[in-house]
């Protein structure tokens, strides 16, 4: 299974191997999707995969060092403004958008990696990605 | 055979059989055209997309003491002023004029501001007269403020829209949206077997079956009529003018939009009542997405007769891919790419269905055209064209990497020239160096050409327009452009005094 999270380290944390740790600790792979860091925090949106088990290994092993929240959602779209044209569809690397049978646009919200081109392309700016 | 004035009373009697143009595909397959045509009275139609060329007619009522508006602003956006006192036509892809809010908010998104009941700001300056002494004005108007909202829309409702590809190496923004680099997407738009002139069509005469001036349809979510053919109407690709009460419409059908890096423009929703007279309209109606030829262009060409690179249809195009033959570095390949679209195919049937539920309803009667469509005529420009041939500065002077820098310098001082393009053994581009670059060779030491020149050279090819040229130039901020053959070999440099020159040579 896979799972997003934000995660927040405390300064005193910044400079060690947080991450490599996680990943040879609990055999979790991990995809680095955002990472922010400054003098006295560093702010990471991470991705993580493996079975359930080493998951909840690896978020108990994380939230020693800092603060993890899942995420749910990254793609926001706004139902009143999108009309299913489909201008954004291409522009999605991982085919997470799509046109189904009824011919409405569909958001595959749980591969999305947060690339911000659907949104860019939008003429009805009806997508947020949130970070 | 019927008569529209049978189908009315049918109408009105709630007796009426309305279908939209997707439900006649299935009961013409099944129960084929003429019985079709027995029962069915009227096929609903619809479309959905950007229509450009849309616009406002507006009177605001006169002011005290009145004015006679020459510059006319809404929310920033310019509209028209040569019209009577306290008229103007505000346009749909009318840029703001506020640079900060550049194209994001446009003469659509007046329009639409205006539909859902929000405040407008009108700001307007005339010069006076004796009967209108005020020289300017600025106001919060609301729709329910102004005597007439009459949307007029010169061209709607495409017949058939080509679609969009790009064989440029860079991404371009287009009013047919984002198209990627080296043909990795296709772009269309239109609601195929849903669209009104497709389903009236005749192909035999290349006129429309019921179509004409003073049909009654569907315009925005309101009531409007088609008051003659659209400009650059020539069938197929036929096009519709059109017109409709502002104030009836709906936010839902009608809706500003802007293409990225492109501008703004105005989505509306069109659809149009086809009264089956007769077999043949029955047959016509059952047209479906697969017997529509589209034929996909290459948007990367900036000329007016841009390659074609295929023809499909719109069933391949709603698959979402599409396979394509196409040629990248002089090689043919086989490249299947997502297909996308622009215009949205689930309004289009929302807007069928509504007409049909109004027809249903007796709200909606049919009209006898008073008239035909009117000439088709789609004619290019007769603009002159200079191309890249016309104006490159030749011989090409050129140098290979293994000179010295010392060298490179005198090429550049012996032949007055800015821009030094770096050859191999067989005249293939492979750098460019610039006076700016030995300047700064010299101030940071550097030895070889090898450590100077700029790689990643943007080139021009001698069939290019210069305009084309021109905009390479200020998009990346450089003043020379080698001229390269399909071999990479330099033919030539064209650079912005050449461009200059031919500017204000012409002047
Ligand atoms: S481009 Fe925008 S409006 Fe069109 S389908 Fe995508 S999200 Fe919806
Ligand atoms: S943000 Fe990127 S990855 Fe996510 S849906 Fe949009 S285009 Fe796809």
């Amino acid at each position: 299974m896979r799972k997003r999270i934000y995660y927040w380290t405390a300064s005193e944390h910044i400079n060690e191997p947080v991450i490599s740790d996680t990943i040879l600790n609990t055999g979790v792979k991990i995809n680095i999707l955002k990472a922010k860091v400054e003098p006295q925090e560093a702010f990471l949106i991470l991705e993580l995969f493996g079975s359930k088990e080493t998951i909840e290994k690896a978020l108990d092993y994380l939230s020693k060092f800092g603060e993890v929240e899942e995420i749910s959602k990254v793609i926001k779209r706004d139902s009143e403004k999108c009309v299913h044209c489909g201008c954004c569809i291409t522009q999605c690397p991982i085919n997470a958008i799509y046109m189904d049978e009824e011919y409405n646009v569909v958001f595959k919200e749980e591969e999305c990696v947060g690339c911000k081109n659907c949104m860019k392309a939008c003429p009805f700016k009806a997508i947020e990605i949130i970070e | 055979m019927k008569t529209i004035k049978e189908i009315n009373e049918k109408i009105k009697k709630g007796e009426a059989v309305v279908v939209t143009a997707e439900e006649m595909i299935k009961i013409v397959e099944e129960e084929g055209a003429k019985r079709a045509a027995d029962y069915v009275d009227v096929v609903t139609t619809g479309t959905f997309g950007a229509m450009c060329s849309s616009g406002v007619f507006i009177n605001f009522g006169h002011s005290d003491p009145p004015i006679k508006m020459l510059k006319i602003y809404l929310n920033n956006v310019e509209a028209y002023g040569g019209l009577a006192a306290v008229d103007t036509y505000i346009g749909a892809t009318q840029p703001n004029e506020d640079p900060d809010v550049d194209i994001d908010y446009g003469g659509a998104h007046v329009i639409e501001d205006l539909v859902r009941g929000k405040e407008v700001e009108l700001y307007a300056e005339g010069y006076t007269t004796d009967c209108y002494p005020r020289k300017d004005v600025n106001v919060k108007i609301t729709l329910d403020d102004v005597n007439q909202a009459i949307m007029v829309n010169p061209r709607n409702g495409y017949q058939t829209y080509a679609a969009a590809t790009n064989s440029r190496d860079e991404k371009i923004y287009t009013y047919m949206g984002i198209l990627l680099p080296e043909y990795n997407n296709v772009h269309y738009s239109g609601a195929g077997q849903l669209n009104p002139l497709q389903n009236d069509y005749n192909p035999e005469t290349k006129s429309f079956n019921t179509i004409g001036i003073g049909t009654r349809i569907f315009l925005g979510g309101g009531i409007g009529y088609v008051i003659g053919e659209g400009t650059q109407h020539n069938p197929p690709f036929g096009t519709l003018m059109v017109k409709g009460d502002l104030k009836q419409m709906d936010p839902k059908f009608i809706r500003a939009a802007t293409m990225p890096r492109y501008g703004s423009t105005l989505y509306v929703g069109l659809g149009i009542p086809i009264p089956v007279l007769n077999e043949k309209i029955a047959e016509r109606c059952a047209i479906r997405d697969e017997d529509i030829e589209v034929p996909i262009y290459d948007y990367g060409t900036p000329r007016r007769d841009r390659p074609l690179i295929a023809k499909t249809n719109y069933k391949v195009l709603r698959s979402g891919k599409i396979t394509l033959r196409v040629n990248i570095d002089g090689k043919e390949i086989e490249k299947t790419v997502k297909t996308g679209s622009v215009s949205s195919y689930k309004m289009a049937r929302e807007v069928a269905e509504t007409l049909k539920q109004w027809i249903l309803d007796g709200k909606f009667l049919l009209t006898e055209r008073v008239d035909t469509l009117g000439r088709a005529e789609y004619k290019p420009m007769k603009s002159p064209i200079t191309l890249v041939k016309d104006v490159l500065s030749k011989p090409p002077i050129t140098a290979q990497s293994n000179i010295s820098i010392m060298e490179a310098a005198k090429i550049l001082i012996k032949h007055n020239i800015n821009h030094l393009p770096i050859v191999d053994e067989y005249g293939r581009l492979v750098g460019i160096i610039t006076s700016w670059d030995i300047a700064k060779a010299l101030a940071q030491n550097k030895k070889t050409i090898e450590e100077i020149m700029t790689r990643n050279v943007i080139t021009a090819h001698e069939d290019e327009p210069v305009d084309h040229v021109a905009r390479k130039m200020s998009k990346h901020n450089i003043s020379g452009v080698p001229v390269v053959d399909d071999y990479r070999r330099v033919v030539g440099i064209i650079t912005s005094e050449d461009i200059s020159r031919l500017f204000g040579g012409k002047k």
